[in-house]
């Protein structure tokens, strides 16, 4: 049996509004940002490519390859647009 | 400060609460929502942020410029919410004692802002589907790093496999001057994914006419923070990391750890030997490049690429070498250095795609001369008597030496340390300029090394070196220290920072 970890995902504008929740709590078997991106992206209906997201754990930017560890905050960040 | 709200923005209250008795002026950045985007009337934009990490990556940003830019004072105040054409979606005001630094700060904030603050924003056109910003090509054209290195990519020599492995590459470059400011240029437009920038210099105004990375505002700044700004200015894709600090022996293998390349962009031997041993050592490749009026020498330096620098039968210490009219301050030829630094980025990029060794300056020495507009190309092979490569062990330990810290020496420092002797390194029209010589000091002219060492060597008690302006004493000290001479100094700020009160010699 692989190794599964749970982890608190939240969801901003596009990606919001394609999931249809602010909140999600996932167990999954991906082990980094961008592997669990593309599950979701079957399972919730994501459009937006991988390649215009950036990701961030725990409030702080992460490269998409970063290891997930069990109870991470995971953030998918579609393409900002401040000021 | 940094501040994320809800309701309108201030702009009258913020910009009073700038006012400081030290500012000489306000530059000041009022983002407006504006009635129209890419052709379409827009009547609202909802503002979302992911509050807790807005201001944490906005309170981090501020910070930051305040810290690059001493003396410089930032409000940043964001809006999120509803809001409606004419209103102030964002604020920056920048307070500083000069116009430059406020006009810098402000322009980095606002751009920095935009490009990392996790703040969406949803246009809302009259008879249409909303749309978010960015999301997708319909409004915005999205930047991928993709297209930003398009032309690159599609040479047959590159590829898409060729630009991922820039993607992933590790540069470090030693000394951000004439040869450093192009290469680093280049090196960031090719995609190179992580730069690390090493120079622990301040801009000059002698510098700007051929350190291509720096304009007349970024005198006095930190080269390494300026040149990052620059660099992140003209490729958004790649990670630069700035060190304001000088190589040494003391963090010359942890620099250089885990580099793809290292760039050696330096005007002084002493660092010049310390990085080749140190990358011979840990196999890291190295490409060197150095240059001396309108000649310059390209080396490439990796394990089974030729010999190494001893090879060249480059004899002598690091002090006769640095004597041989290498050292800082000299005539140079600008684009001779913008060509050596070009052709370090090029031999660079060509190391980290891996092309054959015919393709590359590996196993060779170019000299180039650009008053003659020559290249010439000399085989560089491994010898077996080599001192270096046959023996590596001796030449490694002989240059552990001190730290650049206690390099220098303060007058106050003079004052205190105990006895030394000081020896003044200065021309014989500045010593009958300055009258140096009058009071009997021992005055050598620079260029006389090998008497100055053996003046060095043949002291009793440690020997501070002092010259017009540090730079000559500093290079010649650490050249010294570098050939196993320990008790030598230079001169903090040189001779021409004040009368030289308590030599405190016997
Ligand atoms: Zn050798």
């Amino acid at each position: 049996m692989k190794a599964t970890r749970t982890l608190q995902i939240r969801f901003f504008a596009l990606l919001r509004e394609q999931a249809g929740c602010s909140d999600l709590s996932v167990t999954t078997e991906a082990t980094t940002p961008a592997g669990l991106y593309r599950e979701l992206m079957a399972s919730h209906g994501l459009t937006m490519p991988p390649e215009l997201l950036t990701y961030a754990v725990n409030e702080t930017y992460v490269p998409g390859d970063t290891p997930l560890r069990d109870g991470d905050r995971l953030t998918f960040i579609p393409p900002v647009a401040g000021g | 400060m940094f501040r994320l709200i809800e309701e309108p923005i201030d702009a009258a209250a913020l910009r009073e609460a700038m006012r400081r008795p030290e500012a000489g002026a306000l530059v000041v950045f009022e983002g407006w929502v504006r009635n129209h985007h890419g052709g379409r009337p827009v009547t609202r934009l909802e503002y979302e942020a992911f509050a807790e990490m807005a201001v944490r990556e906005g309170e981090a940003l501020v910070e930051a410029v305040e810290r690059d830019f001493p003396g410089v004072a930032v409000t940043c105040v964001h809006r999120c919410g509803d809001l409606v054409p004419g209103e102030v979606a964002v604020w920056v005001g920048a307070a500083s004692a000069h116009r430059d630094d406020a006009f810098r700060a402000g322009r980095l904030v606002i751009e920095e802002v935009k490009r990392r603050l996790p703040i969406w924003k949803k246009e809302h056109h009259p008879g249409e589907a909303p749309v978010w910003v960015n999301c997708s090509e319909e409004n915005t054209p999205v930047r991928r790093a993709a297209d930003y290195c398009e032309r690159q990519a599609s040479l047959p020599e590159v590829g898409a496999a060729g630009q991922a492995r820039l993607a992933g590459a590790n540069v470090l470059i030693v000394g951000l001057g004439g040869l450093g400011c192009p290469a680093a240029l280049y090196l960031a437009g090719a995609g190179v994914g992580r730069l690390a920038l090493l120079d622990g210099s301040r801009v000059e105004y002698s510098n700007l006419h051929r350190q291509v990375l720096f304009e007349a505002g970024d005198v006095g700044g930190e080269k390494a923070v300026r040149a990052a700004l620059a660099l992140r200015a003209r490729n958004p894709h790649i990670t630069v990391e700035p060190m304001a600090a000088d190589l040494g022996p003391g963090n010359v293998r942890p620099l250089i750890t885990g580099r793809s390349v290292v760039l050696d962009c330096t005007d002084n031997f002493a660092t010049r030997l310390l990085l080749h041993d140190a990358c011979s050592e840990a196999g890291v490749p190295l490409v060197q490049a150095a240059v001396h009026r309108w000649e310059g020498v390209l080396q490439v330096f990796q394990p089974g690429g030729g010999g190494c620098l001893y090879c060249t039968g480059l004899a002598g210490s690091p002090a006769e070498l640095e004597g041989a009219g290498n050292c800082a301050g000299a005539p140079v030829f600008g684009p001779a250095v913008g060509v050596l630094g070009l052709l370090q980025a090029s031999e660079a990029v060509k190391c980290i795609l891996e092309r054959p060794a015919t393709e590359r300056a590996a196993a060779a020495t170019l000299l180039l001369d650009l008053l003659a507009t020559s290249i010439t190309r000399i085989a560089r092979p491994r010898r077996s008597d080599c001192p270096y490569c046959a023996a590596p062990a001796r030449p490694k330990t002989a240059r552990e030496t001190e730290p650049e810290a206690t390099l220098w020496r303060s007058r106050q420092e003079l004052a205190e340390a105990g006895a030394h002797r000081v020896l003044i390194l200065a021309t014989r029209a500045e010593r009958e300029q300055f009258g140096w010589h009058r009071d009997g000091r021992d005055c050598f002219d620079p260029t006389e090394v090998g008497s100055i060492r053996r003046a060095v060597a043949a002291s009793p008690l440690p020997v501070v070196l002092a010259c017009p302006h540090g730079i000559r004493s500093a290079a010649l000290a650490r050249a010294l220290r570098a050939d196993g001479e320990p008790r030598v100094y230079a001169l903090q700020g040189g001779l021409a920072d004040g009368p030289l009160v308590s030599p405190v010699e016997p």
